[in-house]
């Protein structure tokens, strides 16, 4: 009995022992637990210059506008108006001679030429120019003279030109060019002189060809000054009106803003050689709330100003002078009106020659004589801010992630890490937009945003000491995540708050910067049947 | 080729070497068990110099035997479970008694063929037999890298080279053994091997690190690992941000990468009741790898922060696009294994043994055997007491307990039957765990059988 039942247990329990031991397992049938793995990775990482961000602000703006890097790094942005140039010419016309002949009624003819009533030129360098001279001989025997312009010399001598006229015929005589010539006068005219003889000597008047229509006349044509000097009067003329567009925000400008110590420069080029005084018309900046707030300083007299000029007396001919003019807080209310956030500065100028009405000052004009008036804003970027909104658009393209399946993540989470040392913090809001614009989701979720850029402190100097670090999370379900993915663009709104809560003023260097950097954590489950 | 992306192929590769551990077919262990079981033909690849008394012919068949063992406690079930028909991999289990290297060998032997005869005091034998010995270390970071993603790791530099060393081989013997007298008995084998296949890392460089920076988790994986291969391994394409691994393209003939390699051993009968015996195996065995043998090397930093935006592009608003796909083509630059034709001699680990039996009774008889085993990359030392009974003619059970590098509660079992000349036998240096491999963290078993005359 015993060795019936011994020998196949002992069979048995090695047999057992074997095929447990060599139990196969095949490993392409195997199947891999279903667990959770999380898998973290950068997304991107971006760095914003100051400086870039100022060139990006002057780039939306008007055109002319300029940014200055100090030599201690902070900088200066300057928006610009037009330069309003205005040759002499555009205010003061002269010699406007007509286009058909001069008729030269007498021997003896003064004939005025076109000045303002306030101006007395004395001389005129005659740049260019020519003369044609008309003698028409109705008599029967010829006709022998000289032609003169006795206020028109060269080289000491007058302005002739002779003549012989046939019987019964006309006498035109080449163009004779005036270039070289200087014109003086003491009475805004010009005296044309002739004498005509018959073959016996006897001095005649040149017949009229019809009555009241002189037979002899002169057309000049192409006449320019390269000088003119005489006496300008009291004149106003206008000189330029102009909008200088100081959009810092180009979106919606939200927010305490202060700028520190904002400056408007008015720079006039003058090389007109007589006193000008440049009277203020309109003078404002328009503010956001599209107001007009008028700028009112201690530099003017009333709302003038006196040019500088070159003088004909200091022996200045062809000089140009410069006028600055500097409206700041010490002498403006532009500090206060630069509380309210403007948006654009109106100015209109207008020139008064002469305005103390000096009779013994000689002026002059040359052919490039020209008054340039060029306005500018000047912020130097030293201010403060709270809540400055800021956005911008991104377009976007997640590529393959629009069709990554999703089906197993549980749960994502963003993670922004900024490092700043500018003195300038901000809250984001990224929105992710779909093809129409539309808001899909956004980053965050709490309102207002958080603060994902910190400013580090500043010194007494609005410099900043050292830099802030800031991290930020963003978690996300599955659900958000899926919506988030199909954006076709993304809206990044920004309220930027200066240091200390924007209650001091900071200085913003160009080497200053913020480094911006996102990863991103997945949840995920793995594994499981498939 | 397959297609792998680098973490499931590494999980596979962990997987195939602890799953081999334990469900491997072959024969080759510590077998202190196999050492103390003279009347077991089998016991003859263990020492030469031993032959059945009274016996003449001996035909052995298959022989199956496996010893392994995982550093600490994982066993077969921290790994693996059955739900249903499905056999599940789940590491989570096993990582919690990971500890920061971890070490898996595994030594397998298939005996295919044995013979031997006696030709008056001369013992002639002959052997075919296929062996794998492997060694493979490994980080708890590389498991815990690959299970649970590198997100729970952040701010962590891990290291996860693993150490591997596997060779498997061919190996025809030829033995004679001597009686000199009635108490001593020499015997020696001469050994040709032929490698069949070798992956082997080489030690001096096995740096693959990856940190993720705590920032915004930017990534970096420096990498200084190479290894040799011989038939495993034919190429490694990186491309597409995976592996294309060519498994077992290049197949070794037998014979291209040769070596030999000594068994000798002795036996000392010391009156009626006590045999002393001694063997030495694998003694300067090499094997020179010349066919299909290639050197892979990976070197190169690979850092990735994610797309970098310019300011100015963010500014004006032109931001294209996020294409990651361009950024992360510079992985394949760092992961690329570089592959040059190599030559290399690999050592096979050498065994030792020592032992003594006394016949207490006619059916009893205790035994004591010492055993080590020294490579390269590890030594290993048992010591086994084991009783042995005859409670049946045809039959022989052994019972043994024995202790070695990572246990000293090893219960071995062993038991042999013999119908007429048909011999078969089973035995385990730790039963209890060859029993139940599911929790056991090692596994040791030997199994076969003869013919003898």
């Amino acid at each position: 009995m015993r060795k019936d039942f011994f020998s196949p247990l002992l069979r048995i329990l090695t047999v057992v022992s074997i095929l447990a031991g060599c139990q196969k397992l095949a490993l392409d049938e195997l199947e891999i637990a279903e667990r959770t793995s999380e898998y973290a990775f950068p997304v991107f990482s971006t760095r914003i210059g100051l400086k870039d961000l100022m060139l990006k602000v002057l780039k939306d703006s008007v055109g002319g506008d300029t940014i200055v890097i100090n030599p201690d790094q902070t900088m200066t942005l300057f928006y610009s108006g037009n330069v309003a140039e205005k040759p002499a010419s555009d205010i003061f016309r002269f010699f406007n001679f007509p286009e058909v002949p001069v008729p030269i009624n007498d021997t003896f003819y003064p004939y005025p030429f076109n000045t303002l009533d306030s101006v007395y030129i004395r001389r005129v360098d005659v740049a260019s120019g020519t003369l044609n001279l008309v003698v028409n001989n109705a008599r029967n025997q010829p006709i022998t003279g000289t032609f003169y312009i006795l206020q028109m010399s060269k080289n000491g001598q007058p302005f002739s030109v002779p003549f012989l006229v046939p019987p019964r015929q006309t006498f035109i005589s080449p163009p004779i060019p005036l270039k070289g010539y200087t014109l003086t006068s003491d009475n805004n005219r010009l005296e044309f002189r002739y004498e005509a003889y018959l073959p016996d000597g006897t001095r005649i008047k040149i017949d009229e060809v019809l009555p009241g229509i002189a037979g002899i006349g002169i057309l000049i044509q192409g006449f320019t000054a390269s000088y003119m000097e005489g006496y300008w009067g009291y004149s106003e003329y206008p000189l330029t009106r102009d909008t200088i567009d100081i959009d810092i925000n180009q979106t919606n400008l939200k927010g305490n803003v202060k700028v520190k110590n904002p400056k408007v420069t008015m720079t006039i080029t003058n090389s007109w050689g007589f006193p000008t005084r440049g009277v203020v018309k309109y003078l404002s900046f328009i503010g956001r709330d599209g107001k007009e707030y008028k700028l009112n300083s201690t530099v003017f007299f009333g709302d003038s100003i006196d040019f500088n000029y070159p003088s004909w007396a200091a022996g200045e001919v062809g000089q140009t002078k410069e006028t600055h003019v500097v409206l700041d807080s010490t002498n403006s209310n532009i500090a206060e009106i630069f509380n309210a956030q403007p948006i654009r500065l109106i100015y209109e100028v207008a020139g008064i020659s002469n305005a103390r009405k000096d009779p013994s000052i000689v002026g002059f004009l040359t052919d490039k004589s020209t008054i340039a008036l060029r306005m500018k804003v000047e912020l130097l970027l030293e201010g403060s801010a709270q809540n400055f909104d800021a956005e911008q658009t991104l377009d976007a393209n997640f590529g393959q992630v629009v069709d990554f399946d999703t089906s197993r993540i549980e749960a994502v989470e963003f993670k922004i890490a900024t490092e700043n040392n500018t003195p300038v913090g901000a809250a984001l809001q990224l929105y992710f937009l779909d093809v129409q614009g539309r808001i899909l989701d956004s980053l965050f979720t709490q309102t207002p945003p958080p603060f994902v850029v910190k400013s580090p402190p500043v010194d007494a100097n609005g410099i900043t000491v050292g830099s802030a670090r800031a991290e930020t999370f963003a978690p996300m379900n599955v659900a958000r995540f899926n919506r988030i993915r199909q954006a076709t663009s993304m809206r990044l709104n920004a309220a930027f708050t200066t240091a200390q809560e924007g209650q001091v003023p900071v200085k913003l260097l160009a080497n200053q910067s913020i480094a911006l950097r996102m990863g991103l954590k997945v949840k995920m489950r793995l594994g499981g049947k498939p | 080729m397959r297609k792998y992306i680098l973490p499931p192929l590494l999980l596979r590769y962990m997987l195939l070497l602890k799953v081999t551990l334990i469900v491997s077919r072959g024969a080759a262990q510590q077998e202190l068990m196999l050492y103390l079981s003279p009347e077991t033909w089998h016991a003859n690849t263990v020492n030469p110099a031993l032959f059945l008394p009274e016996k003449n012919i001996f035909i052995g068949g298959p022989s199956l035997g496996l010893d392994a063992a995982h550093s600490g406690d994982i066993a077969y079930r921290d790994l693996l479970r059955r739900e249903g028909k499905r056999s599940i991999l789940d590491l989570s289990g096993a990582i919690s008694k990971l500890q920061p290297e971890n070490t898996l060998r595994i030594d397998q032997r298939n005996e295919r063929a044995l013979i031997g005869f006696r030709l008056g005091g001369w013992y002639l034998s002959g052997n075919w037999s296929q062996r794998t010995a492997t060694t493979l270390t490994y980080t708890r970071a590389l498991a815990e890298l690959l299970w649970y993603g590198n997100g729970p790791f952040v701010g962590q530099l891990l290291d996860i080279g693993p150490s591997l060393s596997t060779i498997r081989w061919d190996e025809l013997g030829v033995g004679l053994a001597r009686s000199v007298g009635n108490r001593l008995c020499i015997g020696v084998r001469i050994k040709y091997l032929s490698g069949a296949a070798m992956l082997l890392s080489d030690e001096a460089r096995r740096k693959i690190q990856v940190f993720t920076e705590p920032d915004v988790y930017q990534l970096s994986l420096q990498t200084d690992y190479a290894f040799y291969s011989s038939s495993f391994i034919a190429a490694v394409d990186t491309s597409g941000f995976g592996y294309d691994l060519s498994f077992n393209a290049l197949k070794n003939r037998f014979g291209q990468n040769a070596g030999i390699s000594g068994d000798v051993g002795l036996l000392i009968r010391i009156g009626r009741h006590l045999l002393l015996s001694a063997s030495a195996l694998d003694i300067g065995g090499r094997i020179q790898w010349k066919q299909n043998t290639a050197y892979f090397h990976s070197l190169g930093k690979f850092e990735y922060s994610g797309l970098f935006l310019p300011g100015t592009d963010i500014l004006n608003g032109t931001v294209d696009s996020l294409d990651f796909g361009a950024a992360l083509d510079s992985l394949n630059d760092v992961l690329n294994f570089q592959r040059a034709d190599a030559k290399l001699t690999t050592v096979l680990p050498a065994r030792y043994y020592a032992a003594v039996h006394w016949q207490l009774l006619q059916r009893w008889t205790l035994g004591a055997v010492l055993h080590h085993q020294r490579d390269e990359r590890r030594q290993t030392t048992a010591v086994g007491f084991s009783g042995y009974w005859l409670p049946l003619p045809w039959l022989g059970v052994g019972v043994m307990y024995s202790i070695n590098n990572r246990s000293a509660t090893n219960l071995g079992l062993s038991a042999a039957v013999r119908l007429g000349p048909v011999q078969a036998f089973a035995l385990s240096d730790n039963a209890l765990n060859a029993i139940t491999p599911y929790r056991s963290a090692a596994v040791n078993f030997r199994i076969g059988g003869a013919l003898v005359f």
